[in-house]
């Protein structure tokens, strides 16, 4: 069984925000909503590296851990989704979730959020695949189309990747054996340097 | 009556005691059982035709250039 995954190799990201563009076009996200967003480290300075950040379907998913309506679902490719209609924005997956991939619609007085919407892995949620209904609640489906994530197929660097977690790691791999050493974006050295 | 003032003194002062109990235990929450509509997506994943479809799709335009 796959296990739909997204890698963001930070050696090839050029902070060119097209994986930003592609969500929002090819899912008319709402104005103020950021399913995907670019983040760089160390901005400005020689050496910085920047990463695309969205939902990274947490195979164990706290964000369905502490919804107190149980609108959480994951399909059996580990695309983590959600039902709008039971959603009650209460805002606790937005808390949980370590990758800040939660996003409400509305910004109003006395906590009114709207219902909460977040990366589908381009796959929709709940309605008729392709209905205009799932459209205008979660996106485009282009999963039931024999499609990945937009984002994925139109980065030009092909430095963000989506799909089977095996199928990826293996491209990954061959990378860092090309380049001739471990990848440098993340472990102890990347977070803390040599100082400790 | 002295007597039964003192009992009721004890079961008063037991009931209060056993008001400031704290349970010291950490309560694990579990993921709890989606209760939304079917997602027609999940009976087509399922087939291996459509799992074949997204993978020749993967090699197509994920791949290195």
């Amino acid at each position: 069984m796959a296990r739909m995954k997204f890698l963001c190799d930070a050696d090839r990201c050029i902070e060119c925000n097209g994986c930003v563009t592609a969500c929002k076009n090819e899912n008319e996200v709402p104005w103020g909503v950021n399913r995907r967003r670019v983040v760089t480290l160390n901005d400005g300075e020689a050496g910085e590296k920047s990463i695309s950040v969205a939902c990274m379907h947490c195979t164990d998913a706290p964000c369905a851990a502490v919804c107190p309506v149980d609108c959480f679902y994951t399909t059996t490719d580990g695309i983590v989704l959600h039902d709008k209609d039971l959603c009650i924005g209460c805002g606790y997956c937005f808390y949980a979730c370590p990758f800040g991939a939660p996003q409400y619609p509305q910004q109003e007085a006395f906590g009114v959020r709207g219902k909460m919407d977040k990366c589908t892995f381009c796959a929709g949620g709940p309605p008729a695949d392709n209905s205009d209904d799932e459209y205008a609640k979660y996106g485009a489906n282009r999963i039931a189309e024999g499609k990945l994530p937009a984002c994925a197929e139109m980065c030009a660097t092909k430095a963000l990747i989506a799909g089977d977690g095996d199928l990826i790691a293996d491209i990954y791999r061959k990378r860092v054996l090309k380049r001739g050493g471990r990848p440098d974006t993340w472990g102890w050295d990347a977070a803390y340097g040599d100082k400790v | 009556m002295k007597r039964m003032l003192a009992i009721s003194l004890l079961i008063g002062l037991a009931a209060g005691l056993a008001g400031c109990y704290d349970e010291p235990g950490v309560t694990v929450y579990e993921p709890g059982v989606y209760k939304g509509d079917h997602d027609p997506l999940l009976d087509k994943m399922a087939s291996e035709d459509h799992r074949e479809t997204l993978q020749a799709r993967f090699r197509t335009v994920q791949t290195d250039r």
